[in-house]
């Protein structure tokens, strides 16, 4: 019994208004997110401007349609060591990447091996 | 008999001294191990991308228009559920149950709308096989696509228990819907960065 007064009072009052508001915001946002990509923007600027939106929609669609706005501490609790336990695991491996990315890339190599690109540049210039 | 062996009794124990019910910190926990599973899946995309020579463009190689008129249908399913939601809330059945199943409907276009996309893909011999981009793009579509399934499977389920008075009036009911309805909007969440990530950018 006490736990249906519980379910009770962990309800949220739903707003039909603001969830209709939130919609209308959601479809002119998914419109600009395939505007940028018909821009043909340099990629990192199209990257950035495309998750920047993305996040943008998550974030109206968590804070209320999933009623995260107002939501008992508990759960926002939750939510953060899942987000800390995401990022431990996303972000080594991303710098990883990054790293030998760079290692790798044509144009590191020759600022690391300056002798090496101007010998071969003074191989054929002869 | 020990009142902690009772099912019944275990159901209405008394509360958790949190302020939550036991069963939306369970979808929450639930909801926290899905966005590490899909955490992994972005992490594989970013790792496969950015050590690849060459990434294709979307709008190049997949059908762009489909996957937006997927995103509309999701994020339309998403408000029709939390209408639903409101419904329950208000006690009015009827209502419940017009915006739930307009939720269902929603959410077969979806799948019909990618079995359109992957048919003609397959047609031109593209499969998950062919590039490391699209074996990407295949396992996240599809593992979200049986996600879509998992969701149809519940709030069908739902619409059903809604038609039953016992389970109608049960005062647990509206809390059922509720933990559907953030499933649903997890699934509406994953796709509003797929999306971009795979088609656009």
């Amino acid at each position: 019994m006490s736990n249906n007064k519980d379910a009770r009072r962990d309800e949220h009052r739903p707003d039909v208004g603001l969830y209709v508001k939130v919609f209308a915001a959601l479809m002119v946002l998914t419109m600009i997110t395939v505007a940028i990509s018909k821009f043909h923007l340099p990629r990192p600027q199209a990257i950035a401007l495309g998750l920047f939106v993305a996040v943008i929609k998550a974030s109206l669609v968590g804070a209320l349609f999933m009623h995260l706005w107002g939501e008992n501490k508990l759960i926002h609790r939750t939510l953060f060591i899942v987000a800390g336990g995401a990022a431990i695991l996303i972000l080594p491996l991303i710098d990883c990447v990054m790293i030998s990315h760079r290692i790798t890339s044509p144009a590191d190599v020759a600022s690391q091996h300056p002798h090496e690109g101007g010998h071969a540049a003074t191989h054929e210039e002869k | 008999m020990s009142q902690t062996l009772n099912p019944a009794a275990f159901m209405n124990n008394p509360d958790t001294h949190s302020g939550v019910t036991n069963a939306k910190l369970g979808v929450w926990l639930f909801l926290a191990s899905e966005i590490m599973l899909f955490a992994t899946l972005f992490t594989s995309y970013i790792v496969l991308r950015m050590g690849a020579t060459s990434w294709p463009w979307g709008w190049d190689v997949l059908n762009v228009p489909l996957a937006t008129l997927n995103t509309v249908i999701l994020i339309s399913s998403s408000v029709t559920i939390v209408m639903a939601y409101a419904k329950a809330y208000d006690k009015n059945k009827s209502g419940f149950q017009g915006w739930m199943a307009a939720t269902l409907a929603l959410s077969f276009g979806f799948l019909v709308v990618k079995a359109f996309e992957y048919g003609a893909e397959f047609k031109l011999g593209i499969g998950p096989h062919t590039s490391v981009f699209y074996a990407i793009y295949f396992t996240m579509t599809g593992l979200h696509g049986i996600h879509i399934l998992g969701g149809i499977a519940v709030n069908g389920g739902l619409l059903y228990m809604s038609s039953v008075k016992e389970h109608w009036e049960n005062p647990l009911f509206l809390g059922r819907v509720e933990g559907a309805g953030l499933y649903w909007h997890f699934v509406d969440i994953v796709w509003i960065f797929l999306f971009p990530a795979l088609y656009l950018l």
